[in-house]
């Protein structure tokens, strides 16, 4: 899970541009949207073409992704649970 | 305002293909959506509303068989001809007739089938140059050779709307007595993918205002207006089907994509609309909603509905679930519809609706005949919060206006280009470049922008926030009355990243944030949405008048003294296989020629006195050659923007001609060619106007002293068909 988890971190810096932002500064449990980095609905919508393109995830209600991109944890939750590749 | 008729119309959609069959549609509550038929793409399973006819069948229809073509500029074609005869103007080439088109699709249709031939080979080199906006309006003017002015306007979803605008406020500064208004847009695998990648399609039928609904289907097609002033039709004999009373245009100022929940721009359009047309609240009989379908905007436009009309909400309807959502003709398309509603008396149903959405408008579900309707408003909202409302009356309440012209200032402005950025000293060590493309000189943009902010921006969109930010802090002028951009080809980097991984991939796993960065719209928005600017915005994209026109826009709302503050600016950018395409071509990049090069430069206009660069005497801009001495008077020079190209200069020396014993100057040698560099040609005018005396390096035929001049002549072309004129004066 840990090696999953700075993964994650990774490829959300990378997807998302985040310039300047250093895995360890994304905290496991901040949520990722509004408030704690301060993400949008354009980064979710770019989270779910990741989720797809890099664990083989396919998320078709925009809407479930409130959920699973919470934070940190929530997302490698979810990723060990159902990925396919 | 003054009264402006409505004396033609003409319309293209999936429910007819002229306004007898629209009628027919909408009095029959059919709808035009239906499986794919004609695009051709891998994503069968969204329901669209196309125009019933390939491009073939289009072009026996107009009786053409020129190519290139693009499938947008043939429905606008279809839809400008019945226009053109129901207002008995077909072949009146004695009229001054102008023609105001919004498109943002332009010729993509064809770039994403040719798009790897462009990068590699000559098969399909007549397409590049259709790529463009203003291409495809241009290929509409070219079929009926009657428009004196040509410009488009892009927008993404209100484009069309905010042509009708410019038209209005062309005859309300009596530049023009009749102009023609509308938008066309065809179906492209670009923007069906597009707005895929932003999950806002749906599956099924869409349902605007629906409990249920799942986002919207993409729909196609072209309408236009005739505006008129009363005189002119009086003259002619020609009756007005209706009139425009009034219109509005506002920015939500909040997201890119998304629309604010209060419905802040939606509002504050339709409120403009109201003021302008002298109307209450009350006295609009039915409104003709934005309604997409998208859970998003049903919710924002709701609460804009119910702020303005408060528990008195007239009929509202959203014909897209027969129309599909027309993205850039939307705005005209739903304006034909309310044109036909009122002379026709009825309401069109809300097609597809059944359950009632929470806090949401309760549209009308079944067509009601026999209603009188006096006043109708429509309503188009596009990306990045371009909201724009209009009013369209059986009789108009507008009572004549005096016609105005308020002395126009050029206060400040800034530039990032080949010269050293941001600076205003940069005349005292200009740059040279020997190559044949120059990037712009970049400042360091996180000395203005955190990177989170940043994140999504092109370099063409930092570039334009900063100049922009500038401009802004330099006059004090933090939130204008009007925010006016034009660019040539838009965010072209993130345009070419999408064509890329579109013709390369295949149709799944897009990035949706090239796509919402390509729209041409998304400069002025950006810039609205950094500064919470809620006032006027808008885009213009028509080849190398592109700045011209938003310089012509403001010009105007600010003589009309609609607005006190203008931020005008001019933005485009070069990538490195864009720039081999045109070199490969031979349109750029030939020994002699000025480098191809980006532009990025924003000035602020005001009607209040103030220390100014200049004055702006005029601005004037002409589809064909115009006839200097009519309006020049006496000058000290006449910029002009020579830049190596035969053909280029050689219709610059015809201009010139017309004004023998005018020194010239020129400017592209130090700033380079592109779509938008007449910008910063103007630009560096206003500054040497200031200063009262051109540098010699600025001027022509090896003059070794500096000139002095206190009024300037600035004109700009565009491939010998549309030119520019503006008179500048020192203070």
């Amino acid at each position: 899970m840990e090696e999953l988890i700075i993964e994650l971190k990774k490829k959300i810096i990378e997807v998302l541009n985040l310039e300047d932002v250093l895995p360890e500064d994304i905290e496991n449990d901040a949520p990722l949207f509004g408030e704690g980095l301060g993400l949008d609905s354009i980064d979710a919508l770019e989270l779910i073409v990741m989720m797809e393109k890099v664990y083989g995830i396919k998320i078709k209600d925009p809407a479930a992704g409130k959920e699973i991109f919470k934070s940190i944890n929530t997302m490698a939750e979810f990723v060990s649970k159902n990925r396919t590749k | 305002m003054e009264p402006i008729m409505i004396t033609g119309a003409g319309i293209v959609s999936a429910i007819g293909n002229n306004r007898t069959e629209t009628l027919a549609a909408l009095l029959n509550k059919q709808t035009g959506i239906a499986p794919l038929q004609y695009l051709k793409t891998a994503h069968r399973e969204f329901p669209v509303g196309e125009v019933k006819m390939s491009d073939e069948e289009m072009k026996q229809r107009l009786g053409i068989t020129q190519e290139p073509t693009t499938r947008t500029s043939l429905m606008g074609m279809l839809a400008l001809q019945e226009a053109l005869e129901s207002a008995n103007l077909q072949g009146r080439k004695d009229l001054n007739v102008m023609l105001v088109s919004g498109t943002t699709v332009g010729g993509m249709d064809r770039s994403e089938q040719y798009y790897l031939d462009y990068l590699s080979n000559d098969d399909r080199n007549d397409y590049i140059k259709t790529h463009d906006c203003g291409a495809t309006t241009e290929l509409m003017a070219e079929r009926f050779g009657l428009f004196t002015l040509a410009t488009s306007i892009s927008t993404a979803c209100s484009s069309a709307a905010n042509a009708i605008i410019l038209g209005a406020n062309l005859i309300r500064s009596g530049r023009a007595e009749i102009v023609v208004v509308g938008g066309a847009e065809c179906i492209t695998k670009f923007h069906l993918n597009g707005f895929n990648s932003l999950m806002i399609l749906d599956h099924e039928q869409c349902r605007p205002f629906d409990a249920t609904r799942a986002g919207l289907n993409l729909g196609e097609g072209a309408a236009y207006l005739v505006l008129e002033t009363a005189a002119s039709a009086q003259r002619r004999g020609v009756q007005a089907l209706a009139t425009l009373s009034g219109y509005g245009n506002a920015c939500d100022a909040f997201h890119q994509t998304a629309s604010s929940d209060d419905g802040e721009g939606a509002y504050l359009a339709m409120q403009k609309a109201l003021t302008l047309a002298g109307l209450q609240p009350s006295d609009i009989d039915y409104v003709n909603a934005h309604g997409t379908g998208t859970p998003n905007n049903d919710v924002s436009e709701s609460q804009a509905l119910f702020r303005l009309f408060e528990d008195k909400v007239p009929p509202v309807s959203s014909t897209k679930g027969m129309t599909g959502h027309t993205t850039s003709a939307s705005g005209s398309v739903e304006a034909v519809i309310c044109l036909l509603a009122l002379q026709h008396g009825f309401i069109p149903a809300n097609y597809g609706w059944k359950e009632a959405m929470e806090n949401g408008v309760r549209p009308v579900a079944e067509v009601q005949k026999g209603v009188a309707l006096h006043h109708v408003m429509c309503n188009s909202f596009g990306f990045g919060g371009n909201d724009s409302s209009l009013i369209l009356s059986l009789v108009s309440s507008a009572k004549d206006e005096h016609r105005k012209s308020t002395p126009v200032y050029i206060q400040a402005a800034t530039h990032i280009s080949a010269q050293q950025p941001l600076s205003e000293d940069w005349m005292s060590e200009p740059v040279y470049h020997d190559v044949p493309y120059v990037r712009s000189a970049d400042p360091d943009f996180k000395a203005w922008l955190n990177p989170l902010e940043s994140r999504r921006m092109g370099k063409i969109m930092k570039r334009a926030l900063v100049t922009a930010m500038k401009v802004m802090q330099d006059t004090g002028v933090t939130q204008p009355d009007a925010i006016v951009t034009g660019t040539g080809l838009g965010c072209i980097e993130n345009t070419e990243l999408f064509l890329d991984q579109l013709c390369r991939e295949g149709e799944e796993m897009l990035k949706p944030t090239y796509f919402m960065q390509s729209t041409h719209n998304t400069i002025s928005s950006l810039i609205a949405i950094k500064g919470g600017c809620h006032g006027y915005n808008s885009t213009y994209s028509h080849k190398s008048i592109s700045f011209d026109s938003a310089l012509l826009d403001a010009y105007l709302q600010l003589q009309l003294e609609d607005i006190r503050t203008a931020l005008v600016t001019g933005n485009d950018e070069m990538t490195p296989s864009y720039f081999s395409i045109l070199q490969r071509t031979g349109y750029v990049g030939a020994p002699g020629e000025v480098a191809a090069t980006e532009t990025s430069v924003a000035m602020m206009l005001t009607t209040e006195p103030c220390e100014a660069l200049c004055v702006v005497e005029d601005v004037r801009l002409s589809l064909g050659m115009p006839q200097l001495t009519d309006f020049v008077g006496n000058v000290d020079a006449v910029m002009l923007g020579y830049n190596g190209q035969q053909d280029n200069d050689r219709i610059y020396e015809t201009l010139a001609a017309q004004l023998p014993d005018v020194p010239q100057l020129h400017y592209k040698h130090l700033f380079g060619e592109g779509y938008t560099t007449s910008g910063l040609g103007l630009y560096a005018a206003a500054q040497l106007l200031k200063s009262g005396v051109a540098p010699a390096f600025m001027c022509c035929g090896g003059r070794t002293e500096p000139l002095p001049v206190n009024r300037l002549l600035f004109v700009n072309h565009s491939d010998g068909q549309d030119v520019c004129c503006a008179i500048l004066k020192r203070l």
